[in-house]
């Protein structure tokens, strides 16, 4: 269960926002994909998932070819994915954001759930069942009955997560899971995402937060202006010069890329306090 | 945070004594229908296809969040179905269940193809679209009259009977859309329960969100679509049995938006709802008969006041019939 990126490529008109990305994504490890700012981290996830079309080359989860198939399918291929602005059922309670997911294996049965009501409460107990577990993983349990959109933040990024996790996917991408949490939320997450390792699974992520991608990835890739600049272990990274380089154009330590970063998330921070 | 400080968030559970009321007004209400003259019982009557129609409609619109303003082509499509194949219009005389049955089917086949092509739209685009499709029926039935008489519309048809019983009288058309009308709601609450009603749901809140959880929301939209629109036809059908005549001017756009306002007015997305606002829109006009004039003020200020007071509508979404279910048994 490998995720191959093969000469990947994504233009918008002649602007060109991914260039000639060839890379794998073993399970097991966990892969962190960063980069400055419009280094086309966001827009891999995207293409992963099938939220943006690919270009040119193509993206294959083993053998099977995921790019050119439709969101719904790629999703059912066994991707699975959050947001960078997290995208909840807002007017849905946990519960029921959770066991939505399982549709795609469900839905054929619904007119036995509609006329033999025993059917459908013994479905929705086992359905019910596997959600608790996985809210209970994340410490959501309490929240299980509220709507959604009424959790405070921190939880909202957990749920998420949990959302994604329901149908338990092959790939996992998540998306700047922790953006505008605090420190003891992020802790919190790298404590849950190492858990979260499996054999069976592929796991990528995306996040400015490099002290919790130093401790967490296992693989790092670097993007740059929408090319694939460096890959390797965390300690490679912060070794290899040309990375300096592209975070502050000297080379220096890995504590000024650190501070970089640590900037990016002070605005992000910001942004999401607005918006709560 | 810990998980005590929940509850509060968590959907409120009901006291019994609201449902309990609730059940015995109900009760009490269609037991006392039938005595009333024949003048009340038709007012009733109407009142119970609009609450069918309402129950249709917010399939589209309260569940998967989909503005439909044509939908009374749908309710169109079934009475002229009945006008068609049980009069001498063109000499069939079908019995009454039979055709029930292929306007169901018809209005199912007529949604999924009104469905296929407009579901890509998405919020006011999909209104004018399906607005569209509403007049174009209308004008259609308005214009075929070698088939549907046109502006004349088609008279005399077939009185209905089940099984050798003839369904005359209002009282008879009472009990007919009673009985339809619990079927239905309780088939259509079901639906709501089930992992469709749920995917509705999503596509309700975030579509793309929906997709990225593996749910083809063009089949989920269609599913809503047809479901609705057999609905619709099969309310048009009793509608058609229950006049003995059908003519356009029953399925104008004014029948479109005053179901949606229904739903608004009501509870979007929740039966209950739909029942209390179609009691309010369609016997209030009866109680404030001599001030006819006044009826549209009456609306405007009603909509006014419910959109300060009451966003979510008279019965919101929080006090389904789930809630009354579980109010009147104590569990």
């Amino acid at each position: 269960m490998t995720l191959v990126f093969d000469n990947l490529r994504k233009q918008y008109g002649n602007n060109v926002a991914i260039d000639a990305v060839s890379t794998r994504f073993e399970p097991g490890l966990i892969h962190g994909i960063i980069g400055p700012n419009g280094a086309g981290k966001s827009t891999l996830i995207n293409m992963t998932a099938g939220s943006y079309t690919v270009s040119a080359g193509s993206i294959s989860l083993d053998d099977r070819k995921l790019s050119g198939l439709k969101k719904y399918q790629i999703a059912n291929a066994g991707i699975a994915r959050t947001y960078q602005n997290i995208r909840l059922f807002d007017q849905m309670t946990v519960l029921e954001n959770l066991e939505v997911c399982f549709y795609p294996q469900e839905v054929g049965q619904t007119w036995k759930e509609v006329i033999w009501p025993p059917f459908a409460k013994k479905r929705e107990a086992r359905r019910q069942d596997a959600c608790m577990e996985l809210l209970s993983f994340f410490n959501l349990q309490g929240y299980a009955h509220a709507y959604a959109g009424s959790l405070p933040y921190g939880r909202q990024r957990m749920l998420e997560i949990a959302r994604a996790l329901v149908t338990n996917p092959k790939v996992l991408l998540l998306d700047e899971p922790a953006a505008g949490l605090n420190h003891h939320e992020t802790a919190e997450l790298t404590a849950k995402l190492s858990e979260l390792k499996s054999q069976n699974r592929v796991m990528i992520i995306v996040e400015h937060d490099m002290d919790l991608v130093m401790a967490l990835c296992d693989r790092i890739v670097v993007m740059h202006h929408g090319k694939l600049l460096f890959q390797g272990t965390p300690g490679e990274v912060q070794a290899s010069s040309d990375v300096q380089l592209a975070y502050l154009g000297t080379a220096n330590d890995i504590d000024d890329i650190k501070a970089a970063a640590q900037d990016r998330r002070a605005q992000l921070g910001i942004r999401t306090r607005q918006r709560s | 945070m810990s998980s005590t400080d929940t509850t509060m968030q968590s959907i409120p559970r009901t006291g019994r004594l609201v449902p309990i009321v609730v059940f015995i007004v109900a009760i009490a209400l269609i037991a006392l229908t039938p005595f009333l003259g024949n003048y009340y019982i038709r007012v009733v009557n109407g009142l119970l296809i609009y609450i069918l129609l309402g129950i249709g409609l917010n399939i589209v619109i309260g569940y998967a969040g989909l503005l439909d303003l044509g939908f009374v082509a749908f309710y169109a499509v079934g009475a002229y179905t009945y006008g068609l194949l049980a009069s001498a219009q063109l000499g069939i005389h079908l019995p009454f269940l039979l055709i029930v049955l292929i306007a169901a089917l018809l209005g199912m086949l007529v949604g999924i193809l009104l469905g296929v092509p407009v579901l890509k739209l998405r919020g006011d685009y999909l209104a004018i679209v399906t607005l569209g499709f509403g007049e174009i029926i209308r004008i259609l039935v308005n214009n075929v009259d070698w088939l549907t008489g046109g502006p004349k519309g088609i008279a005399r048809l077939d009185k209905a009977s089940i099984f050798g019983i003839e369904i005359a009288r209002p009282v008879d058309f009472y009990w007919l859309l009673l009985v339809t009308v619990f079927i239905v709601a309780t088939i259509v609450w079901r639906m709501e329960k089930s992992i469709l009603g749920k995917a509705w749901a999503a596509i309700r809140e975030d579509q793309d969100a929906a997709r990225g959880i593996g749910i083809n929301t063009t089949n989920a939209k269609l599913a809503a679509f047809a479901t609705s629109a057999t609905i619709g036809s099969i309310a048009g059908v009793i509608f058609a049995a229950s006049q003995r005549f059908v003519s356009p001017e029953s399925f104008s756009l004014q029948e479109s938006v005053l179901i949606v306002l229904m739903i608004v007015i009501g509870g979007i997305g929740n039966i209950l709802g739909i029942i209390a606002g179609a009691a309010i829109l369609i016997l209030l006009p009866e109680v404030l008969r001599e001030f006819a004039e006044w009826r549209i003020l009456f609306l405007g200020l009603l909509m006014i006041a419910l959109i300060i007071l009451r966003p979510a509508g008279i019965v919101p979404r929080s006090f389904g019939p789930e809630r009354l279910i579980r109010g009147l048994f104590g569990k």
